[in-house]
């Protein structure tokens, strides 16, 4: 477990109790514990109820992405966010239908047609073909991007399975929260910030 | 010519129809715009002459689309020769050159989902002529207008306009055939229940030019306010603006006593329509309109879409106006108005009095107030310590999920209704307005505002919210008043009568069959309605 992918988790998550942490880095309590406590005792984490990043933690995760961003072959990362801005807007169509029926100023799905839900959800599959081979070339360069793969096919199997709330639920590494968090790191090694990302309509 | 002027003969005749005001046909037929131009034509109304592929074309347009076009385009070639002849002008070519609209028209309006097309029938030739007695910017301004929305809607962003204008009129007429088929418009029909199978028709008007010279403009004028019912004009003034400017968004609306100030004639002359086309229609209309000059162009009339209230205050004021009778007044209020009345909301009266802060994209329904916060952080703190909390962010990132859960609202600055943002919301149940702007975040930080995520707006302050009540507010009083003396289930407030506190469709079918003519209940105006409604499915 490297420092950069603790902050980083930390970060993305906003706050998270340890046992979350554990969860989304692949380990478990014990495994993350002793890195958790040392980077408290710098500063870098804030423990309270819950986890959460410093202002000091916050600049030292920069610097180690920037390290990170340093070397790696910018135009592999660029097509593959160009690839997964396609794929991306028809995921975010998939979630909508999944919320809304009637496109995005329709009415919220109240999940009583079960043929409709399911149409919805076979889309998934497709999504999940196409993205996998986007993580695996961007993870050419930057081999900590792979863990969203095996995330997405948690959640991807939770889908399957009947679980629905694992497609959309916040909070839980649902396929949308793991996306969602894809898609952040995407932009970070691009080299944009998200300001920049939504200047040129895309960080929505 | 005459073949295609007569509008008797049998329905398959019925392909190209001239709207000069004897058509006669039905709705159904003509769509609702073509309809509209119809009637008002008959009424010798200011209208730009007009003629309608009828949807009976539309519909064997999706089976066949080339067989067709081919069948109806020496009738549209005659149209084209009546549009010449009243307006004195020719079509492709100057000296006077010919411009034509291109529009969709269904039987049911469905706003802004179909494609329309202006300023046809434009090329070089064209540009030039228009530009020697009405200048070179407006004839520039017309032609890039026209460039834009022909590859937007017909030929797509790379492939050249075609310079003949025939060519472009076909296209046109074709795409917007085929735009009863577009996502949009599907999505649309399935959402309200409308019919697919009813094709559109397609209405070719003479275009005059609101975005020519100084007196000049376009708008939308409802005949009394669709959000309060107050019996006052309200509307949108564009001057120098085409009509499609006015739904774009993207130019600054005036309101429409702006052309009150600006051309005083010209607003009581579409007063004066107005009021004339309410008492034809007997309901408030919405009417598109074009000023080119100092003078005024209608360019097609409805009944206007409504708010609850403006739905119940309406109904009472055009039965005391003697334009509808009690029957009717009943049939305008529908039960779900009434319920949804009785359900604490934001008051039309209150909305509209607080200043507008922003306007975005609804992304989650229902009505919040609090302290914008633009920091995650700080909005957390605030929220741990009771206060309510509305998230404003220019984006959403993944860390920002826990500030919104403990907001009551979001508000961003980028970001559709697909958006991570919207999605996030509506998985929260957290009230939401996306995509306001950029800076409208920062704009509203630390201020107390009202997130309506059923408008789509951030309004001044903490709204309150409040709800009619059948007993207290007099419109509703007087509607069941009125239904009291009609309906065959007579429903009180109090009095010795049967309980009836089951307000559904079933159980005052049950009132009925069992012969109860008297009930009390919470909600008597609702039962009144509803078995009015049962009452007139029985025997029409």
């Amino acid at each position: 477990m490297t420092e950069l992918s603790v902050l980083q988790a930390v970060r993305l998550k906003g706050r998270v109790t340890p046992a979350d942490l554990a969860v989304t880095l692949g380990d478990d309590l014990d495994g993350i514990t002793p890195i958790v406590e040392q980077l408290t005792e710098s500063g870098l984490l804030v423990d309270g109820t819950a986890l959460k990043i410093s202002p000091s933690g916050r600049a030292r995760l920069e610097t180690l992405l920037a390290e990170e961003r340093s070397g790696i072959d910018s135009a592999t990362i660029a097509a593959a966010y160009q690839d997964f801005r396609a794929v991306n807007a028809d995921f975010k169509a998939l979630v909508t239908d999944w919320q809304l029926k009637g496109g995005p100023a329709g009415k919220p799905n109240p999940h009583d047609d079960a043929e409709y839900d399911a149409a919805v959800l076979a889309r998934l599959d497709d999504v999940h073909a196409r993205v996998v081979p986007i993580i695996d070339a961007a993870a050419t360069q930057l081999p900590r991007l792979n863990a969203y793969s095996s995330k997405l096919l948690v959640a991807l199997g939770k889908v399957n399975d009947g679980e629905t709330a694992w497609l959309t639920r916040p909070l839980i590494d649902s396929y949308h929260t793991v996306w969602f968090e894809l898609h952040e790191e995407l932009i970070g090694a691009m080299g944009l910030t998200r300001e920049e990302a939504a200047r040129s309509g895309d960080a929505q | 010519m005459t073949r295609v002027a007569r509008g008797n003969g049998t329905p398959e005749n019925h392909t190209v129809v001239l709207l000069n005001g004897d058509a006669n046909l039905p709705r159904e037929l003509l769509g609702n715009k073509g309809h509209g131009i119809d009637v008002m034509r008959r009424r010798n109304l200011p209208v730009p002459p007009a003629f309608c592929i009828t949807t009976l074309v539309g519909l064997r347009y999706l089976a066949d689309p080339k067989a067709t076009m081919d069948a109806i385009w020496d009738d549209v070639l005659d149209g084209m020769s009546w549009l010449e002849t009243d307006t004195s002008r020719t079509f492709g070519r100057g000296p006077r050159p010919l411009l034509v609209s291109v529009r969709s028209g269904a039987t049911h309006s469905m706003p802004g989902m179909m494609d329309t097309i202006l300023n046809l029938g434009m090329n070089d030739a064209v540009e030039q002529a228009l530009a020697s007695p009405e200048g070179a910017a407006f004839a520039h301004d017309t032609r890039r207008r026209f460039t834009n929305m022909y590859r937007r809607i017909v030929s797509g962003e790379s492939d050249p306009v075609p310079a003949d204008a025939h060519a472009q009129l076909r296209a046109g007429i074709e795409a917007v055939f085929a735009s009863w088929n577009s996502p949009r418009a599907v999505a649309y029909r399935a959402h309200y229940g409308l019919d697919d199978r009813g094709g559109t028709a397609v209405v070719v008007q003479a275009m005059v030019f609101g975005n020519q010279g100084p007196n000049s403009g376009a708008g939308a004028f409802f005949s009394r306010n669709p959000i309060t019912g107050a019996n006052e004009p309200f509307g949108e003034w564009i001057p120098g603006g085409q009509g499609d400017d006015v739904v774009s968004g993207l130019v600054d609306v005036e309101p429409i006593t702006a052309l009150r100030d600006e051309q005083p004639a010209v607003y009581d002359e579409l007063m004066d329509s107005a009021r004339s086309l309410e008492r034809l229609g007997s309901d408030m209309q919405e009417i598109e309109f074009t000023v080119e000059d100092g003078k005024l162009w209608l360019l097609q009339t409805r009944a206007a879409e409504r708010s609850a209230q403006a739905a119940v205050r309406l109904a009472l004021q055009l039965r005391s106006e003697g334009l509808i009778d009690d029957a009717e007044t009943l049939r305008r209020v529908t039960p779900a108005h009434v319920e949804a009345l009785l359900r604490p909301a934001l008051q039309p009266e209150t909305r509209l009095t607080a200043p507008l802060l922003a306007k975005g994209l609804p992304a989650c329904p229902g009505v919040v107030s609090g302290t914008a916060y633009t920091d995650v952080d700080a909005a957390l703190d605030a929220a741990d310590q009771g206060k309510q909390v509305i998230l404003v962010r220019d984006h959403t990132r993944p860390e920002d999920v826990r500030g919104m859960l403990a907001a009551q609202g979001i508000v961003t600055d980028v970001g559709g209704a697909a958006s991570h943002a919207a999605v996030v919301s509506r998985e929260l149940g957290r009230v939401a307005v996306v995509g306001c702007g950029h800076g409208v975040a920062a704009s509203l930080a630390g201020k107390q505002i009202t997130v309506d995520g059923y408008e789509g707006e951030v309004r001044e302050g903490n709204l309150t919210l409040s709800a009619w009540s059948e007993t207290d507010t007099p419109e509703l009083r007087e509607l069941a008043d009125i239904a009291r003396r009609i309906s065959p289930l007579r429903a009180h407030a109090t009095g010795d009568h049967p309980r009836m506190d089951d307000t559904s469709e079933a159980a005052v079918r049950a009132a009925l069959d069992t012969g109860q003519t008297d009930v009390a209940s919470e909600t008597p105006l609702i039962i009144m309605l509803t078995a009015l409604r049962l009452a007139s499915q029985v025997s029409p």
